[in-house]
């Protein structure tokens, strides 16, 4: 199984990059050839305090295999006691002590490829997610998978999220959604947080093949680099303003 | 008009509370919660609408100036009435407000599985209550104020006022100042005028109704005539958070509070496991 991953990421308009709360993993494009590979996404949530914090913890762990669909919670409890560690350790003003009170919440999505050997052109994948990150996978002009959600209808703005509190994950397990299918040679497979996702799907009911220009990013095919053909689908209204992060695999 | 304007730092958006203090607040309250008077039922709903907007807008590195806050007192005079380092302020960015309160107290609340939990409840204004209750002049200086903030706010999500009284007014009828403050308004929308009656009725409270038919008493009717319809999101998100609201609801309430009307501002992502 030879893989091409590359992430593509800006921060909403208006924010600064250290303000971006998506978080992805690996953390840098990759070329590799294995028997078995992880790749992530997540969103921190917007209206709680290190959101961004979390959803990199979430997809870094994800990524060493230390978060399964089977064991969600139990996987968990020790990122949530790292996290913990990491902000009650400093002095807080009274809002963010209250804001933290009930932890913070990241959208995830995980999604893991396996072969039987490093050299197949064919395999499987399983995916797991946990709210409105997404992804896409892909055969010539056919969109063979799209989940968790399936329509762009299905986005709002209250998701159930991960959340860093465990009581507040009570109920995660009703929220938490797997998917399994096949990969073979040059599928390739979106990954994207849920403002993308929510174009994607949009300009795929439209009958527009979105995945062609996702698939010219960084490539002399590119009509635009990423930051900027964001900001141009931002000034048409095409976009929801949000921070934007794309990681795309090619299988080989 | 489409309130849907993304509200953000380069684009905030504007609230103005106008409190009533005259001596009638001082009366006990109905609805069930008649151990405070409406001076000081006021003083918990303006602090806690305060707090819960800071709240959504706290982020690791403060709190993001999504809003300016005006808060305007009628009484024995019309006025900022925000204490403290805030005094005399007409408009204040919401990052300050969360870094004066005149005080920070302990209060309890329900922990949602049958317990009490301690949260840090700040404090803005107390309650008062003495004098008449010039509410027209109270609209007009929210008027004058609000002229000049949508000048620099053309493309805003319109400005929200709400107004905290018992609804004796005493300089005049005040529905002409309201239809003149609703008129004003940015690329997005006219100015949003909300209502929060403090009655001492022992009347079940009312929020967000779509007629005056069943309220209770004439200060009631005219405070809801007053009130601007809710836009279709904040229907729709008032209805999320359990309220049932018929077509044409309109932002009154009667011997309740509005948090539902903060909860409905969209700022980005609120996830639907956080209460």
């Amino acid at each position: 199984m030879e893989i091409f991953a590359q992430p593509f990421w800006v921060p909403k308009a208006g924010n600064a990059a250290a303000e971006y709360e998506d978080a992805f993993w690996p953390p840098k494009r990759l070329r590799t050839r294995k028997a078995q590979l992880r790749l992530a996404v997540a969103d921190g949530a917007t209206e709680t305090s290190y959101s961004g914090l979390w959803a990199k913890q979430l997809v870094e762990a994800f990524g060493y295999g230390r978060v399964r669909p089977e064991t969600l919670c139990k996987d968990l409890a020790p990122l949530q006691e790292r996290w913990r560690e990491e902000v009650h350790g400093k002095a807080l003003p009274w809002y963010t002590e209250e804001n933290l009170r009930s932890g913070t919440f990241a959208s995830f999505l995980g999604l893991t490829f396996s072969a039987r050997s490093p050299n197949d052109h064919h395999g499987a994948w399983q995916a797991l997610a946990v709210g409105d990150c997404c992804v896409a996978q892909v055969r010539g002009n056919v969109v063979l998978a799209s989940f968790p959600l399936g329509a762009a209808a299905d986005f709002n703005n209250r998701p159930c999220l991960l959340s860093s509190d465990p009581a507040t994950n009570g109920a995660i397990e009703n929220h938490l959604r797997t998917l399994e299918g096949t990969w073979a040679t040059d599928d390739t497979f979106f990954l994207m947080t849920d403002a993308l996702a929510h174009w994607f799907y949009q300009e795929t009911e439209q009958g527009e093949r979105p995945w062609n220009t996702l698939r010219d990013l960084d490539t002399t095919d590119e009509p635009k680099p990423f930051p900027e053909w964001i900001a141009d689908l931002r000034g048409k209204g095409a976009i929801k303003n949000d921070d934007v992060t794309l990681f795309r695999a090619d299988l080989h | 008009m489409a309130y849907n304007a993304e509200i953000s730092r380069a684009n905030p958006s504007c609230f103005v509370f106008l409190i009533d203090q005259s001596g009638s607040m001082a009366d006990a309250r109905g609805g069930g919660a008649s151990s405070r008077n409406k001076a000081q039922g006021l003083s918990d709903i303006l602090n806690n609408l305060l707090r819960n907007l800071i709240l959504r807008c706290a982020k690791e590195e403060g709190v993001r100036d999504y809003y300016q806050i005006g808060v305007l007192g009628y009484g024995q005079t019309v006025g900022p009435a925000l204490g403290g380092s805030l005094a005399g302020r007409q408009l204040v960015p919401l990052s300050e407000i969360a870094t004066s309160p005149v005080r920070l107290d302990e209060r309890e609340k329900e922990d949602g599985v049958g317990g009490l939990v301690k949260i840090k409840f700040p404090i803005w204004v107390d309650p008062i209550a003495n004098g008449g209750t010039p509410m027209c002049q109270a609209f007009a200086q929210a008027q004058t104020i609000l002229e000049g903030w949508l000048t620099q706010h053309a493309s805003s999500f319109p400005p929200i006022v709400i107004n905290i009284t018992d609804g004796e007014a005493t300089d005049g009828d005040p529905s002409s100042a309201a239809d003149s403050l609703r008129r004003l308004s940015t690329n997005d929308g006219e100015v949003l005028v909300f209502n929060i009656h403090l009655s001492s009725h022992h009347a079940t409270p009312i929020e967000f109704p779509n007629s005056e038919a069943g309220l209770p008493d004439q200060f009631a009717q005219l405070l809801f005539r007053m009130s601007s319809h809710l836009p279709p999101h904040m229907c729709a998100a008032a209805q999320q958070e359990g309220y049932r609201l018929q077509e044409g609801a309109r932002g009154f309430v009667f011997n309740a509070d509005m948090v539902a009307v903060i909860k409905a501002l969209e700022i980005g992502t609120r996830p639907s496991n956080l209460r």
